[in-house]
């Protein structure tokens, strides 16, 4: 510390980014809680294959809709398959489709914003219309069309939602890009000679960052439920996958009889759901500089 | 203010224009033959020639985009390829239940959301503000086919406390703007609650506190007005998102609106009635947008538009 | 807000007043998987549409709930020995809806309409063969036809070729879809979206009926809260009931099960121009694979009879045949690896996308993998199901594999249980035959079978032809479904019908 600054006192230290923000993240406890959540699904998702106890695919026809027991923790469905090994193959499946549908729209729209906010002109007005357009398309439909013009599969399901995140992305960051635009570092960057390609990548685009990391973590949550959607109108995810969202549609006659098939996967899906949000919600507070 | 109204209202028509050239493509890029579904499922091949003939579906693409632009400007669309009944006819009688639907869940979700936000920004990092965000965020996820089948069976089948599904009266309207609303009272929340937590540090709030303005006044005066702004462009992104109707929510509470007969008409592939809706929905949209844009300005006067 | 506010309280004060009246009145709700398309009968192809057009609309004849042919507006007819001309004398003293009365100029009108291809009606090939129709009288009417047909009191029996009011017909034109007027026990009242209704016909001709005060469609697409509706007695009939939901009705006391044999056969239909389905041993093999009495018990939770012969066993000339496939995994290995295919082979099966279908396919994938047969199941849309199973042009374009379906011959004969699916010449896009099977044996007999009206040699005929398919196995013989439904006990004469119709004018609410 500098001695011809006497007012800072040596706990105010000067932290560096990171562990500052650390330091706020830790202080919302539930996005704590919620990442670990996520960790440890992620961790069982990946373990899946050591870890559950039965064949997901495993018929049994003599242990049809059993409920929960100690053989069975969360039940036997219609098949007689094993839920809990269900739900945990499932984890990759679902996990699998929050992510790369959200990175896959993420990079698109990313790459838009960017473009679109730092040309401006034409080339911004054309891709703001685009996006204008995309978000009057219902989106639901938009994913209809796509698995019925694609085919249904859980491939197909990931680009469709993907499509959709595109343009509240690219919005997003077409609006922090306007702003960076103006910053003085960027314009001492220009005034050295760096080319746009360099500027956009290296000095704008970690500014937008924060917002789109939180944008991320919330929109993943939307996009399992998608899925889940999707299945209930029958077009998701193809048989005998675990995908929660199809074994939640899957079950959902026996509300009532059998109300465990839908319980567990139902239950699974709001977790997860829950966590990305709270975890959302946690690094806003975390990386918004205007929080303190 | 006028000239930014029309510059504005001038800059839908491109915008729709290319939504027409969107929709029209991606009806005739879906897979499977309307003329071959309309006819029905043992019919023979002169009989689909026949309906593929009526329908108009045996012309050149082009003089089919044509005539559904030319039909799309004077708002007439054409019959149903499915019922054979006026589309405008078809739409129409299925728009007010979901203008309905959409309006109980908008209302009672705003007033939701914003109760509990501004509670949550008031007592922000105490117990209040957690549980609020706690709920608010519940509220988001719960598939909502689910929580619907799971509604019904507690309220109707259980406790008979509502009707299971169907439209009419207002019992009929709990259970699915309940559902539908669900999503954006926890949008609203969350969003009311760091737009308030965003105000509450600027400039002149603080100046009002620091004059000994009572507390509760500043929040309701001062903080409040000027969140307005962004909570009503989420409002109405919502409301614009709602519109287009829930094809789940309609579906499990069997709701007469437009959501489910998009459903029906896309697997029917009824065109002229996918392609009908569609503009609909997105020219609702864009309209919001617009009455959003508006209300900014009278909020908020500083707003000046060139 | 005050803008929705108000319907909203309109709506309240509508339904206070609607439930008093519903203590008085026995009014009948049924509810139905999907909205129906038109009340114009000569315009439905849907049995939902024809189930409810049924209640208001009458032809000269009918089927009881046997599917027997019975007379309803006609009282007696007489044809010439060619059966090229039809005489009926019709009913008298009935009246339309509307005050018309009912008369051979109605028919007229009617028949005219329907014969006309101009007027490009779904179901013109009722009639398609009437060449003239003469009013003789006011209550007699002559049809004469271009070519011989035995069967015309059989078309003149199905919904399509019911009578409407001519003056509704003049008046509505179009839109006489919206506006049906008949003879029938219920009056239209109203249809809005996913909501129909009819009123009781005071002056129905049948003396003491209807007992119900009114009739009620309406659409419920979600299996759960149809049921839900039958549970809270806001229906009284739903269908189709899922198998899986049986145990819940059954619980509640004030419920019933209707639980009938259908003509619907169930089968996985092989591609027998493709490797490795164009050899019969491969195809014999997947059937020995199969366990039925577990598909009945998976797939319908035993709400499901046998498939014993390529005809289902309620159609006409069925004939069990001899030697079933009895699941024998042992015997699926041996033929698999006398054909090549020691270790099995990897297949796609298309499908519909709805739960059956998809449950009925992970059964068939589960089954056939035990003898290592990988199957990749991949459900289809509607819309896509005709792009890429239905409405290929040639035989080598085709893409399908293996099609887990289902048919259901609506005209109750044994030709179109056969032809439609298994004739050589009946490849899509003309027909369904989806297994792409051609044998002359069976080619021959299907024919002999439409050309003649005698009952010994067709039965013949339909013998030879079941026999050879048999032993070809062009498909997976599964099942035949049952026909579920449910409704409240008090209840009564409410008919469900083999072809899944339903019949309403003897209904009565105890």
């Amino acid at each position: 510390m500098s001695t011809t600054a006497p007012a800072v006192t040596a706990t105010d230290t000067i932290r560096s980014p990171l562990a500052e923000f650390w330091r706020k993240f830790l202080r919302r406890r539930s996005a704590v809680v919620a990442g670990l959540c996520l960790l440890l699904l992620a961790l069982a998702a990946a373990a899946a294959p050591w870890i559950a106890p039965y064949d997901p695919a495993g018929f049994d026809y003599d242990r049809v809709l059993e409920g929960p027991s100690w053989a069975h923790w969360a039940g036997t469905d219609s098949y007689g398959r094993d839920i809990f090994s269900r739900i945990l193959w499932g984890a990759r499946i679902s996990l699998s489709v929050g992510l790369l549908s959200v990175m896959l729209g993420g990079i698109v729209g990313i790459a838009l914003g960017l473009v679109s906010g730092f040309r401006g002109g034409f080339i911004d007005s054309l891709i703001m219309r685009l996006c204008d357009v995309l978000l009057a398309f219902p989106g639901i439909l938009l994913a209809i069309g796509i698995v019925a013009i694609l085919g249904p599969g859980i491939e197909n399901v990931i680009y469709a939602v993907a499509i959709f995140s595109i343009p509240v992305f690219a919005r997003l960051v077409r609006g922090s890009t306007l702003s960076l635009k103006q910053a003085v570092y960027v314009d001492a960057a220009r005034a050295i000679g760096v080319r746009d390609r360099m500027l956009m990548l290296r000095h704008i685009l970690p500014g937008t960052l924060p917002s789109v990391i939180v944008y991320v973590s919330m929109r993943i949550g939307t996009s399992i439920l998608t899925a889940a959607s999707l299945s209930f109108i029958g077009l998701g995810a193809q048989p005998p996958s675990p995908e929660w969202g199809a074994m939640l549609a899957d079950g959902r006659s026996y509300i009532g009889v059998a109300s465990h098939v839908t319980f567990y996967p139902g239950l699974a899906i709001f977790i997860t759901v829950l966590a990305f949000n709270l975890l959302g919600d946690g690094l806003r507070d975390a990386l918004d500089p205007k929080l303190r | 203010m006028l000239k930014y109204l029309v510059g504005r209202i001038a800059g839908i028509i491109p915008v729709l224009l290319v939504i027409s050239v969107f929709v029209f493509g991606f009806v005739h890029l879906l897979p499977g033959d309307p003329a071959r579904l309309v006819a029905g499922s043992d019919a023979s091949p002169s009989d689909i020639a026949l309906v593929r003939q009526d329908l108009g579906l045996d012309q050149p693409l082009w003089v089919q985009y044509g005539r559904f632009l030319s039909n799309a400007v004077q708002g007439e669309f054409g019959r149903s390829m499915k019922t054979k009944r006026k589309v405008s006819e078809e739409i129409g009688s299925r728009f007010l239940p979901t203008l309905y639907l959409t309006g109980a869940a908008m209302a009672w979700a705003t007033l939701a959301g914003l109760l509990i936000g501004v509670a949550s920004a008031t007592k922000r990092g105490r117990w209040p503000d957690h549980v609020g965000m706690f709920v608010a965020v519940s509220g988001i996820a719960f598939p909502s086919f689910w929580l619907g089948l799971l509604m019904i069976d507690l309220f109707s089948v259980q406790l008979r406390w509502l009707p299971t599904s169907g439209y009419g009266t207002w019992q009929h309207f709990v259970m699915p703007s309940l559902t539908l609303g669900l999503g954006v009272a926890a949008v609203m929340a969350r969003f009311t609650r760091s737009a308030f937590i965003d105000i509450a540090r600027e400039d002149y709030v603080r100046t009002a506190r620091a004059k000994g303005v009572p507390s509760r006044l500043v929040v309701w005066k001062h903080t409040l007005r000027n969140a307005m702004i962004p909570i009503i462009t989420m409002v109405g992104l919502q409301f614009g998102f709602l519109l287009g109707g829930s094809i789940v929510v309609e579906t499990v509470f069997s709701w007469p609106g437009l959501g489910r007969l998009l459903v029906d008409s896309v697997s029917y592939r009824d065109y002229t009635v996918i392609q009908a809706e569609i503009l609909l929905f997105s020219l609702e949209f864009i309209l919001i947008n617009l009455l959003v844009d508006v209300l900014y300005a009278l909020a908020n006067p500083e707003i000046r538009y060139s | 807000m005050t803008r929705f506010a108000l319907p909203l309280v309109a709506g309240l004060l509508c339904c206070t007043a609607l439930t008093n009246a519903a203590f008085a009145a026995k009014d009948l709700v049924v509810g139905v998987p999907d909205n129906l398309t038109t009340l114009d009968p000569a315009d439905v192809n849907d049995t939902l549409s024809q189930s409810a057009t049924r209640t208001m609309l009458q032809g000269l004849f009918a089927f009881d709930k046997e599917m027997k042919l019975i007379p309803q507006l006609a009282e007696s007819f007489t044809v010439n020995d060619t059966a090229t001309e039809y005489t009926y004398k019709l009913r008298k003293g009935v009246t339309f809806h509307d005050g018309t009365p009912f008369n051979a100029q109605a028919v007229k009108i009617n028949f005219d309409r329907l014969s006309n291809p101009a007027n490009k009606l779904k179901r013109q090939s009722l009639l398609a063969m009437l060449a003239e129709t003469v009013v003789v009288d006011d209550t007699t009417i002559t049809l004469k036809l271009a070519q011989p047909f035995g069967a015309l009191n059989n078309n003149l029996a199905h919904p399509g070729a019911m009578i409407h009011s001519p003056k509704a017909l003049e008046t509505y034109g179009k839109e006489i879809g919206r506006h049906p007027v008949g003879t029938g026990p219920f009056k239209f009242v109203s249809w809005q979206a996913d909501t129909m209704v009819a009123t009781k016909n005071t002056n129905y001709w049948k003396p003491g009926l209807p007992k119900v005060d009114s009739v009620t469609f309406r659409s419920v697409p979600e299996n759960g809260s149809r049921i839900a509706m039958l549970q809270t007695n806001e229906a009284q009939f739903v269908y189709p009931l899922p198998s899986e939901m049986v145990p819940m009705v059954e619980k509640n006391p004030a419920l019933s099960i209707i639980n009938a044999p259908s003509i619907i056969a169930r089968y996985v239909a092989m591609n027998t121009m493709k490797k490795p389905f164009n050899d019969v041993r491969v195809r014999q093999a997947l059937n020995y694979a199969i366990d039925k009495n577990a598909w009945t018990k998976i797939v319908y939770r035993g709400f499901a009879g046998p498939l014993p012969s390529p005809l289902p066993p309620k159609l006409g000339f069925h004939v069990p045949q001899a030697e079933q496939y009895t699941v024998d995994l042992a015997k699926a290995k041996a033929l698999l690896a006398e054909a090549g295919y020691p270790n099995g082979f990897e297949a796609e099966m298309f499908g519909r996308n709805n739960t059956n279908f998809i449950r009925g396919m992970q059964f068939v994938q589960q089954q056939l993998s035990q003898i290592g047969v990988k199957i990749t199941v991949t459900p289809l849309e509607a819309g896509v199901e005709t792009a890429r199973v239905w409405g290929v042009e040639k035989p080598e374009d085709a893409t399908v594999q293996m099609q887990y379906g289902g048919w259901s011959a609506s005209t109750g004969d044994a030709d179109w249980g056969l032809r439609p699916l298994l004739w050589g010449k009946g490849f899509p896009p003309k027909f369904f035959n989806v297994a792409y099977y051609k044998n002359e044996t069976v080619d021959a007999a299907i024919e002999t079978g439409i050309a003649t009206a005698d009952t010994a040699k067709r039965a013949e005929a339909y013998r030879v032809a079941q026999e050879q398919i048999w032993k070809d196995a062009p498909w997976l013989f599964l099942g035949v479904e049952n026909l579920l439904a449910a409704q409240v006990k008090n209840l009564t004469g409410l008919n469900q019908v083999a072809d899944g119709g339903l019949q309403i004018e003897e209904a009565d609410i105890q």
